[in-house]
């Protein structure tokens, strides 16, 4: 009833308006009106993949790099490419859920890159396995990430990696025999294969103990709330 | 109330909400029944120029429009030949990053589809032979 009065309210003083006032009324009613529109097909759309779509997959694709403790219970599986802005955005946030639970979570690292796309995401897929190649493929896979929108822009970002491998203390000719071998080029290749095979569809997809994250965690609490509801295999 | 600016503000608005969505939805899947492509074509490298997603663009391009057409409608000015004007690069654009995702991406992605189809609306109405006339006056 009250609301049915505010609106009549409204309305008897929008008519009695000038002509000239009128035109930003309806303005700022219709940005006011579309944001909410907007905003609630977001929250719907959010929630409407929750549980219900959650697909199964063989929750060991095999290969992939683990950090964190192998006795981890929970494996949190990444499919990513470093040169896809939605994994630099998820970067900070799976480093954050490692540093939460350093006994529980390990990460399995998977190749995913979208060379259609990225023009530059198998160099760099091969550049943190060159890294690999002297142990350092952790270190090499944070300054990617970390140095995303630096070197993806760069059209030839090779003298970049160079420069990442050279800080990290590692040997550059072996990093670039590395970088250009095709042994490491069929690493990737198997990757992208398994990411395939467990119906990767984009970057970055997310798997915990087998179970796919769609939709993507909206944030960091969002991934421990997921966490924590992982029923944990006895081992 | 015109006609013509009336039905380019409703299309602006449509827009308005789709862009909105898509800014809002940056960096998180969205769900994509009709064509299944969408987190393809959102996270691409050509979702963004110079760090400015194309949904922010879109947005901006929505909302000058709505305004534009809303003061024409209420007769404050007559600015459709602005709407052309704008309406025109945005086409072009329109058209290109329908190339993009048909031969480079080769995903589609259903919000940026309903876009396409908010720009050309809004350009064939704005381009209307009576409103070229105007122009060319």
């Amino acid at each position: 009833m009250n609301f049915a009065r505010v609106f009549l309210a409204f309305f008897d003083y929008y008519f009695g308006m000038s002509n000239k006032t009128k035109p930003f009324i309806v303005i700022v009613v219709a940005v006011v009106l579309a944001a909410g529109i907007a905003v609630y097909w977001s929250r719907q759309s959010a929630a409407s993949g929750e549980g219900s779509n959650n697909t199964i997959i063989a929750a060991n694709p095999g290969g992939g790099h683990i950090r964190g403790k192998a006795t981890a219970p929970v494996t949190l599986v990444e499919f990513g490419d470093y040169e896809c802005p939605s994994c630099g955005y998820y970067y900070p946030m799976v480093e954050e859920v490692l540093r939460r639970y350093p006994d529980k979570v390990k990460l399995e690292f998977h190749h995913y890159p979208l060379i259609q796309m990225h023009a530059h995401a198998l160099a760099a897929a091969m550049a943190a396995e060159a890294a690999g190649d002297q142990g350092k493929f952790w270190e090499m896979h944070d300054m990617l990430y970390k140095h995303q929108t630096q070197w993806a822009r760069n059209p030839n970002p090779e003298a970049q990696f160079l420069a990442f491998a050279t800080d990290l203390g590692l040997d550059a000719n072996k990093f670039m025999r590395s970088l250009k071998s095709p042994d490491v080029e069929k690493r990737i290749l198997e990757d992208i294969q398994r990411g395939s095979n467990a119906r990767v569809e984009g970057t970055p997809t997310f798997y915990i103990n087998g179970q796919s994250l769609n939709p993507l965690p909206s944030g960091v609490d969002d991934f421990a709330a997921i966490i924590d509801a992982t029923p944990q295999p006895s081992k | 109330m015109k006609k013509r600016a009336t039905a380019i503000g409703v299309v602006a608005f449509l827009g308005m909400v789709d862009a909105l969505y898509l800014t809002v939805m940056r960096g998180i899947h969205v769900p994509c029944s009709v064509t299944g492509g969408c987190n393809e074509v959102l996270t691409s490298a050509y979702s963004e120029f110079y760090g400015i997603p194309l949904s922010m663009i879109g947005l901006a391009f929505y909302f000058i429009v709505f305004c534009l057409a809303v003061l024409d409608a209420f007769e404050v000015a007559p600015l459709l030949k602005w709407v052309f004007w704008l309406a025109l690069p945005a086409f072009v654009i329109t058209l290109v990053l329908l190339y993009l995702q048909a031969f480079v991406i080769l995903h589609f992605c259903q919000y940026c589809l309903a876009s396409a189809a908010f720009i050309s609306t809004i350009f064939l109405i704005s381009a209307w032979p009576r409103q070229r006339r105007q122009i060319l006056n």
